[in-house]
């Protein structure tokens, strides 16, 4: 008895020596980092000169800032489109490629997944192109179809800026999700689809009774990915529009930016990062509560 | 960026631990990376090698972005070159308001000096009354137009505000962009307000609150000045998304013939390079405002940047003689025919080093202007700036009203000095 706890003991050292790196480089770039905007949260800084105490003076010019609460409220219309547009319609490609084309599924796969290969500011910088109102191939189609009249200058008029980023960040992630499923629905064992089948089950009713549940996990796991990634979304809004016209487009991390690197308010620019993270981690937990599926501990 | 910092002091530390013996000065400047700069500075110090071989220089060159970190720390920790290059406006302000600056007012006053430039540059690096260093080059703001476009369509180049309306109105007839902008970071509309404000109420309206005047304000003429800029944007004489599109993208369009005039800085005389063939640029000035206080020659130009003497040089003379050197007329006109911009010192932009284009602009524009007023999104304190963009962005789109635009300006004017 006593020997085996201290065989347990020598095991434990050693698995410690090994996190040990790992721990120490978590700690350096991500706990110091966290605890030190927490910190300077608290201060008015430019920057350059001596920082002055503000207490809680900039998260009380937060809570009333309502550029901040609107570019919230848009990080969370972001997440909305990214659980509809991403995660659901991911699935149902998903579905698709798996049961009913599943002889083309490998291309149509390399297809969804060329996008995420591509870095974001060259995805940005592409759809800049196509959705300039004057070179641009979004006109042109609309043209070409006989749509003059809803041509416009998509990113640069404030009702639709938001939008057009929106689509594109649609178009960017959705093969992420198609992939992550794939794999997730073909792991369905094939008796019970041949069950349904035979009890007289069409796509439709397979797909929500038996695909859905049957990979509610992957569902709640790709769920998380993509509001914790809308909620700190930063590259494609930066390089589509940098927010405007007028915050029009405004998501957190570009006011942050804004405010960090434009108006060199360091310390109000911690202070929204470091509101940011706890919004974001509160989203995460609430989500994957209630996404439990009733049974699960 | 911690660390970073930490280095860059301990450079400048490692820098001051030679104190300048006499006969020598430390010179540092921000004339790397680009070749057209590295070829000024070289000519300029080796010029100067020859002329003073009894004056040491101890040089150290930095890029632009980096430069500004580099010497701000070099400020703060009180080790500053003897001799160095800085922005004019609130960065050199800094350093004058800690009293780092020697001002070159007794040093200007001899042997014509002062009187070899702009007065209006000068304006730009003095404070309360004294200089404190040496303007260099200078950026302005004219209207821009495709000759060869108004040639085919017999237009004429507007003189006052109504004719540039009226032109447009026809422009726009034509199918064509009055004039081209794009929006998306900002600064390409604070050209329009800016000039309007100077027409209509005058310049120095945004140095004043940056000098701290108390008596400084925007005026009605600020309303109306975002109303005016407004009602373009309303009558569609700027391109379809213009507050999304890129300053190069509004570029394409002027080049390509599909916009006919452009407000922008001399250096759309670069970016006018790679223009199709058959294109020839041509500019105007911004035309009179009827009914406006402001001085109609009035030029939106601004000093991009200048060289100053630290309070704590030891050797004053010898760095008056640097500073005098370096604006002299003939390293200045190198400075023109390398670089391709106006520079300060009368008479150093020539016609043969300057080109055809901005030999007029400086000749034309610059010698006759009333005053130059500087850009006001770089001569405002950063968070002003901020909201300077965003409220002009909002009143083009018709989101902001115009006199919650100019209320907002104006507050943050106040509210950081």
């Amino acid at each position: 008895m006593s020997a085996d706890i201290g065989f347990a003991k020598r095991h434990n050292r050693a698995a410690l020596a090994f996190l040990a790196p790992a721990l120490i480089f978590v700690f350096a770039f991500v706990a110091y980092p966290v605890v030190y905007a927490g910190w300077l949260s608290m201060f008015q800084w430019d920057g350059a000169s001596q920082p002055l105490f503000v207490g809680a003076g900039n998260f009380l010019r937060l809570a009333a800032d309502p550029i901040f609460w609107a570019s919230l409220g848009r990080n969370l219309l972001v997440a909305l489109s990214a659980i509809v547009f991403q995660v659901f319609l991911a699935l149902a490609i998903a579905y698709c490629l798996v049961r009913i084309v599943p002889a083309f599924s490998r291309i149509f796969l390399f297809f969804y997944l060329v996008p995420v290969m591509v870095s974001e500011i060259c995805i940005g910088l592409l759809w800049r192109f196509m959705y300039n109102p004057y070179f641009g191939l979004v006109n042109a189609g609309l043209k070409a179809v006989g749509l003059d009249s809803l041509k416009r200058g998509w990113l640069g008029e404030s009702d639709t800026a938001f939008l057009a980023v929106v689509v594109v960040m649609s178009f960017t992630y959705l093969g992420l999700y198609v992939l992550l499923f794939t794999a997730a629905v073909r792991s369905v064992s094939e008796s019970v689809y041949e069950a349904a089948e035979i009890d007289g089950a069409g796509h439709w009713r397979k797909f929500f009774s038996i695909t859905i549940p049957m990979v509610w996990d992957a569902v709640r796991a790709n769920s998380l990915l993509a509001i914790i990634g809308s909620l700190k979304t930063f590259s494609l809004v930066f390089v589509l529009t940098n927010g405007g016209p007028s915050h029009a487009s405004e998501v957190v991390s570009t006011y942050l930016y804004k405010i960090g690197f434009g108006s060199f308010e360091m310390g109000y620019a911690a202070t929204i990062g470091f509101a940011q993270m706890v919004l974001t981690a509160l989203a995460a937990w609430v989500v994957f509560r209630y996404l439990k599926r009733k049974g699960d501990a | 960026m911690k660390l970073k910092r930490l280095l860059i002091a301990g450079a400048a530390l490692a820098f001051a631990a030679f104190p300048a013996m006499a006969g020598e000065l430390s010179f540092w400047h921000a004339y790397a990376g680009q070749q057209d700069k590295v070829d000024f500075i070289n000519f300029a110090l080796d010029e100067f090698a020859k002329k003073h071989p009894d004056i040491k220089l101890d040089v150290v060159a930095a890029e632009q972005s980096s430069y500004k970190t580099k010497l701000n720390t070099a400020m703060a920790s009180g080790n500053p070159p003897d001799v160095f290059y800085t922005l004019p406006g609130g960065f050199l302000n800094a350093f004058v308001k800690g009293g780092q600056m020697y001002a070159l007012d007794q040093d200007l006053a001899k042997d014509g000096w002062r009187e070899s430039f702009l007065e209006s540059a000068i304006a730009q690096t003095s404070k309360d009354g004294h200089t404190y260093a040496v303007p260099v080059d200078v950026d302005s703001v004219v209207f821009w137009y495709n000759k060869a476009l108004f040639k085919e369509k017999g237009w004429e180049t507007p003189k006052t505000y109504d004719e540039l309306m009226a032109l447009a109105e026809k422009i726009k007839a034509d199918g064509i962009v009055p004039f081209s902008l794009g929006n998306k970071d900002s600064w390409p509309a604070t050209f329009w307000f800016q000039y309007m404000e100077m027409r209509l109420k005058g310049s120095g309206v945004v140095a004043s609150f940056v000098n701290g005047d108390a008596a400084a304000t925007l005026g009605p003429e600020g309303e109306q000045a975002f109303t005016k800029v407004a009602e373009l944007a309303k009558k569609e004489y700027f391109p379809t998304g213009f507050n999304g599109m890129s300053d190069q993208e509004a570029n394409m369009l002027f080049l390509n013939g599909q916009a006919a005039m452009l407000l922008n800085g001399t250096w759309q005389i670069g970016a006018s390079s790679d223009a199709p063939e058959g294109f020839e640029l041509g500019f105007f000035a911004f035309p009179k405002v009827d009914g406006g206080k402001g001085d109609q020659s009035d030029v939106l130009a601004g000093v991009a940047a200048s060289f100053g003497i630290s309070e704590k040089a030891e050797n004053k003379a010898d760095a008056v003689t640097l500073l005098k050197f370096l604006s002299s007329p003939e390293v200045m006109t190198k400075y023109v025919e390398l670089r391709k911009t106006m520079v300060t010192v009368k008479g150093a932009t020539t016609e043969a080093a300057a080109g055809p284009v901005l030999y007029g602009i400086s000749n034309d524009l610059m010698n006759s202007a009333g005053h130059l007023d500087s850009f006001y999104d770089t001569a405002m304190p950063p968070a002003a700036t901020n909201i300077y963009y965003t409220s002009l962005q909002g009143a083009l789109d018709g989101s902001v009203a115009p006199a919650d635009a100019a209320k907002k300006l104006e507050d943050a004017l106040k509210a950081n000095k």
